[in-house]
């Protein structure tokens, strides 16, 4: 098991909805998701927080699957990806990018608390496992994907990038 | 078929210089959520999508090129970001259907 040199493959796919809170007392925000019919919308409290829905998108959340030793790496704390177009020299994110040049694209797994006050970010046996199956694919020569965890952003508010994410699909609910 | 003789044939008009690959298949959908699990490698991508989330997700599975069916055309940023990461865009008159008869009928499956 080790040893092998895992070929990876999606599993546990699940299409549903990320949907994104903040609380107005501490300006956090939160994200989670939901494989509702619908996506909810409801205001709650949990501790010292009061979390307000601020949006939805479809999403689809998965698993990694070696087909040769059949290990599962569990991305349940992964809320999804994004592109980082982020040029801040002073965000580890971007300075991943310059470091890689051309032909590399970087690109955030998204946490579930981007504030980070848990200290949790995505496991780092995912996002090796992200960056071994998205690199394994790839045919074009010179192309490179590199995944890196949320909380490498600058400013997650501030970080520039392209979530991917159906934004805008379901606003008649 | 390389990408060249599938626009020649298929009557799909490039949006931005493309690298010609060797199509390797077809897949037809508007979300980028379906894109990242069901595209493979060298895939030609249908769509009526023009968000740039589009060229993200294509990114990821590398995508050889994304045609827009029934005349839509994307804005600058996308075409912009398609060239920095290599992926061919194109534009045809027709809908995903009528495109993917005419792939069918080129022997693209």
């Amino acid at each position: 098991m080790g040893s092998c040199r895992h070929k990876w493959e999606m599993a546990d796919i699940r299409y549903g909805y990320l949907v994104v809170e903040g609380c107005p007392k501490c300006g956090g925000r939160s994200s989670f998701f939901s494989e509702e019919p619908v996506a909810p919308v409801d205001e709650y409290r949990e501790g010292d927080h009061f979390w307000i829905y601020l949006g939805s998108s479809q999403a689809v959340k998965f698993n990694l699957k070696c087909m040769k030793c059949e290990r599962v790496v569990n991305l349940d704390d992964m809320m999804g990806l994004m592109m980082s177009t982020c040029n801040d020299p002073q965000c580890k994110v971007a300075q991943i990018g310059i470091k890689e040049g051309k032909g590399t694209i970087v690109y955030v797994a998204l946490c579930a608390d981007s504030s980070h006050t848990s200290g949790k970010c995505v496991s780092a046996k995912g996002i090796k496992a992200l960056n071994e199956y998205f690199n394994q694919n790839i045919k074009a020569s010179g192309k490179k994907i590199v995944i890196v965890p949320c909380d490498k952003c600058c400013n997650i508010d501030k970080c520039e990038g392209i979530v991917i994410a159906d934004t805008g699909l379901t606003d008649m609910y | 078929m390389k990408l060249s003789e599938l626009s020649k044939k298929g009557g799909l008009k490039a949006i931005n210089t493309y690298k010609d690959k060797e199509i390797e298949g077809v897949y037809i959908s508007d979300m980028v959520s379906d894109v990242i699990t069901c595209t493979k490698a060298n895939v030609l991508l249908i769509t009526l999508q023009t968000h740039k989330s589009l060229i993200a997700a294509a990114n990821l599975v590398d995508v050889a090129a994304v045609v827009f069916v029934k005349g839509k055309k994307p804005a600058p940023d996308l075409i912009e970001l398609a060239n920095k990461v290599g992926i061919g865009l194109f534009t045809t008159a027709v809908d995903a259907w009528t495109l993917a008869l005419k792939l069918v009928e080129l022997g693209i499956k």
